[in-house]
Order: structure tokens, then C-alpha cells, then sequence
């Protein structure tokens, strides 16, 4: 037998355990198109190390902006078509977004704190 | 020890154990593992499942596992609800196997207060684990700083024999094209 654990509902999903909630496409429509601010997305997949690696990282930076910028995932093994839409070539990318328009990305960053902190305020003129 | 214990819920009626999809070398084993790991009726005495993208649905057979450990290394949710991990889950899954059965015991064979052989299998699995990325894992990230002058043989010895060349390695990133086909599901 070769099964996989199913995929739950996304567009159902309830927020994540964590600092950072996982977006499907018709959250991805209302809360980053749709929405208002400086907002990064976190495009990734769970079996991709690198984006292991930056969890950590980016939950403490999640924590660090939380009132300022919201930090979104989604996953590009499960939202296929949007990783495409927005041409994802690899994980993890952010991709920071004003006003639902893309305003620039990072993809392989080093997971420290600094790098993550910089690349997601740096298309925003934040100060830290 | 590599095992934890939920002392919540029983757990399922035949072991299950995860392994990444994503990687090349993990669905050998697999492959393997389901091969092996029958009885003599020809019954699964192991239900290997790809651990998939959802969280929530690990959470479902275990409210303690959490993905990204699930991805670094190999669990095994046992009957009795208890959970063995990496070079652990690897024997309890070779003791379950008849064929391989004649080898398992020795996985439990104390001397003074170690199981020398158990230890053996551990370190067998980290390097395994370390190495992964040069025997065809893309989504395993880099290989462990000591495996990297084997990861640049291999890289040479390929090119030697002509192996047509693979995308130059991008630090921190693992390209989509990476990624494995994924099966279709199980009715």
C-alpha cells in the first residue's frame, strides 16, 4: 500500500500552532491581495530543509514585527498554482507584498535573524 | 535514548512509520521496508507512509509530532502509543521483519550499560542521514561539512563518466524542479 497522509481541507484550515498561519489561495486572495501594509510571504514546503532551517528563524522575526508587518506561508507542494502564478522557483522565498502588489523577495537567504529581519522590512523602508 | 513516549492514546494497531518522500534515498528504503517487513501471510507488520504536507493530519495520528521533526529523521508510532526515532525506529523495523530478524537481536544485546550494536546502528544512521543529499536528495539541504569532500568526488566522478551535469547547487534553496513527482492517492 502507498499512501500518504491526506491533505486536509486548506481553504478550511485553521490557524496554524505557530506565529506564522499557513495561507491557501482563497486566504492568499483575502489577506495579502486583499489586504493593507506591508505583508510577506513565506513560500515554502515542509520536507525542504533550508525552510526547516528558517522557522525558527522566521517565527522570531514574525514575533519581532507582529503589530507591524503579518508573516504568511504557503506551502508550493500543496498551492501549486500559486507558487506558479508567482513564479517560484525554489523554496524558501519571500515575497513581500504592499497594497497586494509584489514589492520584492528573497530567495536562500542565511537563517539568522539579521538577514530574515532585513529582507522582509528592507522593500519597506522600515526602520528596526 | 532516540524514543518518546506520549502516555496519551493508544497507538495505531500496526506500526507506522514515516519516511520523506521528497527524498531519493528515504523511498528506497521504503520501498524496502514494505518489502521486507511481512508475515508469513504476506500482511504488512509495518504501515510505511509518506509523511505528506499536512501538519494537521501528523497531529492527527499523534497530537505530539511535529513536522519538521518528522522530515529530520525517522519516526516509528508503535502500538503501545510510544514513538522511535532514527536508528531506534530503523531496528524495532528490522525485529519486525522475518526476514531480518536473525539480525535484529543484536540491536538489544547489552554490554555493561551500552548496546554496542544498537550504538553502531545510530551512528549508521547519521551518516546515512548526512550523506543523503549526494545520493539524490535535493530537498535534504547541504551535505554535513564532513561528507562535502565525498559530495565533491562524487560531483568529479560523474563528470568523468559523463553523467550529464546537474544545476549548480544554490546555498539555502532547493529549487521546485527539485521536487519529486508525487504519487496520487490511495483510494
Amino acid at each position: 500500500m502507498n499512501h500518504s497522509l491526506s491533505a486536509s481541507s486548506q481553504n478550511a484550515r485553521s490557524p496554524s500552532h505557530d506565529g506564522i498561519p499557513s495561507l491557501d489561495a482563497a486566504g492568499f486572495e483575502a489577506r495579502v491581495l486583499r489586504g493593507h501594509g506591508p505583508i510577506a510571504v513565506e513560500f515554502m514546503s515542509y520536507s525542504c530543509a533550508y525552510c526547516g532551517a528558517m522557522e525558527p528563524v522566521l517565527q522570531q522575526v514574525a514575533e519581532t514585527l507582529r503589530s507591524r508587518e503579518p508573516i504568511f506561508r504557503v506551502n508550493v507542494a500543496v498551492e501549486v498554482d500559486l507558487a506558479s502564478a508567482y513564479e517560484i522557483e525554489g523554496t524558501p522565498t519571500l515575497v513581500m507584498f504592499s497594497e497586494g502588489q509584489e514589492v520584492g523577495r528573497s530567495e536562500g537567504l542565511d537563517p539568522d535573524a539579521a538577514t530574515v529581519l532585513e529582507a522582509v522590512t528592507a522593500p519597506f523602508g522600515m526602520r528596526r | 535514548m532516540n524514543s518518546a513516549s506520549t502516555g496519551t492514546a493508544p497507538g495505531p494497531a500496526t506500526p507506522i512509520l514515516l519516511f520523506d518522500d521528497e527524498c531519493a534515498v528515504c523511498r528506497r528504503m521504503a520501498r524496502w521496508v514494505r518489502g521486507v517487513a511481512r508475515d508469513s501471510a504476506g500482511a504488512p507488520t509495518v504501515d510505511v507512509r509518506a509523511i505528506g504536507e499536512d501538519p494537521e493530519a501528523l497531529r492527527r495520528l499523534d497530537p505530539t509530532l511535529d513536522i519538521w521533526k518528522v522530515y529530520a529523521k525517522s519516526h516509528l508510532l508503535m502500538p503501545d502509543g510510544s514513538i522511535l526515532i532514527a536508528g531506534e525506529a530503523v531496528a524495532e523495523v528490522l525485529r519486525r521483519s522475518p526476514g531480518m530478524a536473525w539480525c535484529a537481536w543484536l540491536f538489544s544485546v547489552r554490554v555493561f550499560n551500552g548496546r554496542p550494536f544498537q550504538s553502531l546502528l545510530d551512528l549508521g544512521y547519521v551518516i546515512l542521514s548526512d550523506v543523503r543529499p549526494i545520493f539524490g536528495c535535493k530537498s535534504c539541504g547541504a551535505p554535513a561539512l564532513w561528507a562535502r569532500p565525498f559530495a565533491w568526488i562524487v560531483k568529479m566522478a560523474n563528470r568523468l563518466a559523463g553523467t550529464k551535469a546537474q544545476a549548480p547547487h544554490r546555498p539555502n534553496f532547493t529549487p521546485r524542479a527539485a521536487k519529486a513527482p508525487q504519487p496520487p492517492p490511495s483510494p
